[in-house]
């Protein structure tokens, strides 16, 4: 069944991808796409967006993970992210963290209420990191010991140990109710966000219309509706002018739409290649998978692939020039160490790295050889991505050139887990969460899952990374997450233990009605589609 | 005869019984050794924040800290008391998802069966009645076309040509876009159903209507018929009279049996015409290791094509009195 349902969809890629091609030759007359689509076209009124997104399958609770990135809609956080991902004060009035780190006092305007007319209290606040806590969801909120309320607008998160990326929680968490919460919330969910739930038809589409008493500035756009399709479905109803917004791939972003503007925003939805970093010696993952690669585990090679790719090829050949080369994991965000960039597509430098980690080519068969150990390993990717199939060839043709052979393989991603440990893999991570860059790289985090995968290891990199944990706020935390990138001596990084081989990060591109003007994007993390809403309260019809 | 029906009915829940007992170890046992991680499914590409402290508290909300016997034991327990459960992906009782999924495949399922039923017959009536003319060959080919096109295949060209092309049928959904509910008019719901509902039908019909062409052939090729000609009978005489009642059991058969066609055929049409029935809620659930989700629509399957065969069962003694239950007995 399984492989039939890609067969499906990839037949459907194809098919919408020509009716593409068909329709971009000269336009139909209008009336012809009304048929198909009576009382269409967005105005200050009402504007469609297709996403191609599921990130609401389960409803919109907080609690459980609605809202970690993009626009909550229906609920306001305490803080929020500006387009420059600064933090900004939302429902918060201000915050103070003390001094051991540990405790988060939150003051909040008085003047906010839920939908059903009932004020916002520090109470709800309490009871909705409470409840995250409880809730088993995609939000998490571990670290809590407890929230109370020490007054109508006062709250105080208390924390097991200190944690300078619980900030996130307070972008990402929408602040629920407590007298309207219950099982079924996710399904009617009462807010103070910018706008309300109106009709949701699960697997077809979102209605909202805006929230009168939203206490911020009321959105310009009184009517949202979001259609559930895929991305190919998507670049259809943007064609036909139902849709004013359009998350698309990358390869049909080279079309154009008429009266729709192609943005291309920035994103640390990067993609790069995991080296397992240890050698093989028979250790094993609580499941059984073996662990480490003789071949990887040697520095120079990982160094001289990290030389000799040129990712500006990567960039151009494969995602049509919407991308941007990656020499780390966090492109673009706050925490990012421009010092750990390298110029890169330099055979030659890679040969001389190889040469003098004591690698040569002793029998002239093109690949170097090390204790009579050749270069060779196996590069997986998940066979069902088209970019990270082309990203994968890609890599082993460039470094072809320096001695190295790289056999790329496709499979599935339940095939893939049990050999991530011991082979290369082509992953795709990017979050505006440094939690990520810990669980990607602290030894801790290698636990035979998706976490640190290649069980990386280095002393130095997990103190660094601890100390910007541990760090009382995300200000002093940036000047340890950034020594873990490159410090100068050690990193991991290229320069450094080049752990990894960061290839690209993808512009996510979106069509977007040129009567409508979205603001600023914010850098996006790894999901593409519901991103784009972060800022959508200010977002503007500029036609009449 | 009152209690020949009691008996036949008490025989036929006591092998449903056992069927759904069956289905229901299968299909846990089976997808609890799938190699899709529910927990991995459930947090996609966020993986990389959420710490196995959290981790555990997921499974522990989905009860998958405990083994999988335990597991089975307490899901049949709630099942016993008419629970099945709740969808990890839809977060709602199993029984509301399917409910309302169903609700929606529902129309389409029957207008599918309808059309592709009658179509079918009468196809097959025409072809056998013909048999050899360059009409029977027409029907033939077309069937045999289509018996072997995939679903999807065929749903793919149907929205190329008629929504993408013609932009006559809508592109997706079951309803318009941006349309409250109780405004959607009965017109625009069968206008979003046409397509997924056309599909199931143009590949609905081959079967039956091959089928009923050879039985048909056999009819007029059998000696009574030929007495009936020999007495004067028109060719249309002879199929009202003698065709039909012969041809009708097995075009029933096939008719009922072609549910569970019917169903499959439904996961893949709706996934092409993004139709939020519970074909496409079947491949959400499979795809993201929905163990509660998934087994409750398989038995909700077996069930549905359960009941079809039944009533196809049933159906046949009011069609032949020669197989009335009871009578021999």
């Amino acid at each position: 069944m399984k492989s039939n349902l890609k067969t499906t969809s990839c037949a459907a890629g194809i098919v919408l991808a020509l009716s593409a091609c068909v329709s971009s030759t000269p336009e139909r007359p209008s009336s012809q796409n009304n048929a198909a689509a009576p009382q269409q076209g967005g105005s200050s009124e009402q504007i469609v967006l297709a996403l191609s997104n599921s990130e609401f399958d389960d409803g919109f609770d907080p609690t459980l993970g609605w809202g970690r990135y993009g626009s909550p809609l229906f609920q306001s956080t305490l803080l929020r992210r500006n387009s420059k991902l600064e933090f900004e004060n939302d429902l918060a009035t201000s915050y103070i963290v003390s001094d051991d780190g540990k405790v988060w006092t939150v003051t909040i305007r008085a003047d906010a209420k839920f939908s059903d007319g009932i004020p916002v209290t520090a109470e709800d606040v309490a009871f909705t990191f409470n409840q995250a806590g409880e809730s088993g969801g995609k939000t998490d909120v571990t670290v809590l010991q407890e929230a109370i309320a020490t007054s109508p607008t006062t709250v105080e998160l208390r924390l097991k140990q200190p944690q300078s990326t619980f900030i996130n929680r307070l972008v990402t968490l929408g602040i629920v109710p407590k007298h309207a919460y219950s099982a079924e919330y996710g399904r009617n969910p009462i807010g103070s966000g910018p706008y309300k739930l109106v009709q949701w038809d699960e697997g077809q589409q979102l209605i909202a219309e805006v929230n009168p008493d939203y206490y911020g500035t009321v959105p310009q756009i009184k009517r949202l509706v979001f259609l559930l399709v895929e991305e190919d479905a998507a670049f259809a109803a943007a064609k036909a002018g139902q849709a004013q917004v359009a998350s698309v791939p990358q390869t049909l972003a080279v079309q154009s739409i008429d009266s729709m503007k192609l943005y291309d925003v920035k994103s640390v939805d990067n993609r790069g290649i995991m080296f397992p970093y240890v050698p093989n010696t028979g250790k094993t993952t609580p499941d059984g998978a073996a662990i480490g690669n003789d071949v990887t585990a040697d520095l120079a090679i990982r160094q001289a692939i990290n030389y000799g790719i040129d990712r500006k090829a990567l960039v151009d050949g494969i995602l049509e020039g919407y991308g941007s080369p990656a020499y780390g994991p966090v492109t673009g965000l706050p925490w990012e160490q421009k010092e750990a960039d390298i110029e890169d597509g330099q055979i030659d430098r890679a040969k001389q790295i190889l040469a003098e980690g004591g690698w040569g080519d002793k029998n002239g068969d093109g690949i170097v050889e090390k204790n009579g150990q050749p270069a060779e390993f196996t590069v997986l990717y998940p066979a069902s991505d088209s970019i990270r199939q082309a990203l994968a060839l890609s890599v082993a043709e460039q470094i072809k050139p320096i001695g190295i052979r790289a056999n790329v393989e496709g499979k599935s991603w339940d095939e893939i887990e049990p050999l991530m440990h011991s082979n290369v893999v082509l992953f795709g991570w990017g979050s505006q969460d440094p939690t990520e860059v810990y669980n990607l790289y602290h030894s801790k985090s290698a636990q035979g899952d998706f976490n640190n995968a290649g069980y990386y290891a280095d002393s130095k990199i997990d103190s660094v990374l601890d100390l910007a944990m541990g760090a009382p706020n995300q200000e002093e935390a940036i000047a340890f997450w950034k020594a873990a990138q490159w410090n100068g001596q050690t990193g991991f990084t290229t320069k450094g233990d080049a752990a990894w081989a960061w290839l690209v990060n993808l512009d996510h591109t979106y069509f977007v009605n040129t009567c409508l003007n979205i603001g600023t994007p914010q850098i996006e993390p790894h999901g593409h589609g519901w991103p784009i809403t972060a800022n959508i309260s200010e977002w503007k019809w500029t036609c009449n | 005869m009152q209690l020949g029906i009691a008996a036949f009915m008490l025989r036929k829940l006591l092998r449903l019984a056992l069927l759904l007992i069956a289905v229901a170890i299968f299909s846990f046992v089976l997808i609890s050794l799938s190699p899709i991680d529910p927990i991995d499914a459930y947090v996609g590409a966020d993986m990389l924040q959420i710490s196995p402290e959290q981790r555990d508290i997921i499974a522990q909300r989905w009860g998958l800290d405990q083994p999988m016997m335990t597991r089975f034991i307490l899901w049949l327990r709630q099942l016993a008391s008419g629970n099945l459960g709740t969808s990890i992906i839809f977060n709602q009782p199993v029984s509301t998802v399917i409910g309302s999924r169903f609700q929606t495949s529902l129309q389409m399922l029957a207008i599918a069966w309808l059309i592709s039923g009658a179509l079918g017959l009468a196809m097959g009536v025409v072809a056998g009645a013909r048999a050899g003319s360059w009409l029977d060959r027409a029907i033939r080919f077309y069937a045999y076309t289509l018996a072997a096109s995939p679903t999807f295949w065929v749903a793919l060209l149907l929205l190329l040509v008629f929504s993408v092309s013609l932009k006559i049928t809508p592109i997706c959904c079951a309803t318009p876009p941006g349309v409250l509910t109780r405004d959607v008019t009965v017109w625009q719901r069968l206008h979003h159903l046409i397509l997924p509902a056309a599909t199931l039908s143009l590949i609905g019909v081959a079967n039956i209507a091959l089928h009923t062409r050879q039985k048909l052939i056999e009819v007029l090729n059998s000696d009574y018929v030929l007495f009936a000609r020999a007495q004067g009978e028109s060719l249309v005489g002879i199929i009202r009279h003698h065709g039909l009642r012969n041809i009708i059991l097995p075009a029933l058969t096939l008719q009922f049996a072609s549910l569970s066609e019917l169903f499959g055929g439904s996961v893949l049409a709706e996934q092409v015409f993004s139709y939020p029935g519970l074909g496409k809620a079947t491949v959400e659930a499979a795809l993201r290791s929905d163990v509660p989700l998934l087994v409750g629509i398989v038995f909700f399957s077996a069930l549905f094509v359960y009941t079809g065969n039944l009533i196809a069962d049933l159906t046949y003694q009011i069609v032949d009195p020669r197989i009335r239950i009871g009578k021999s007995s």
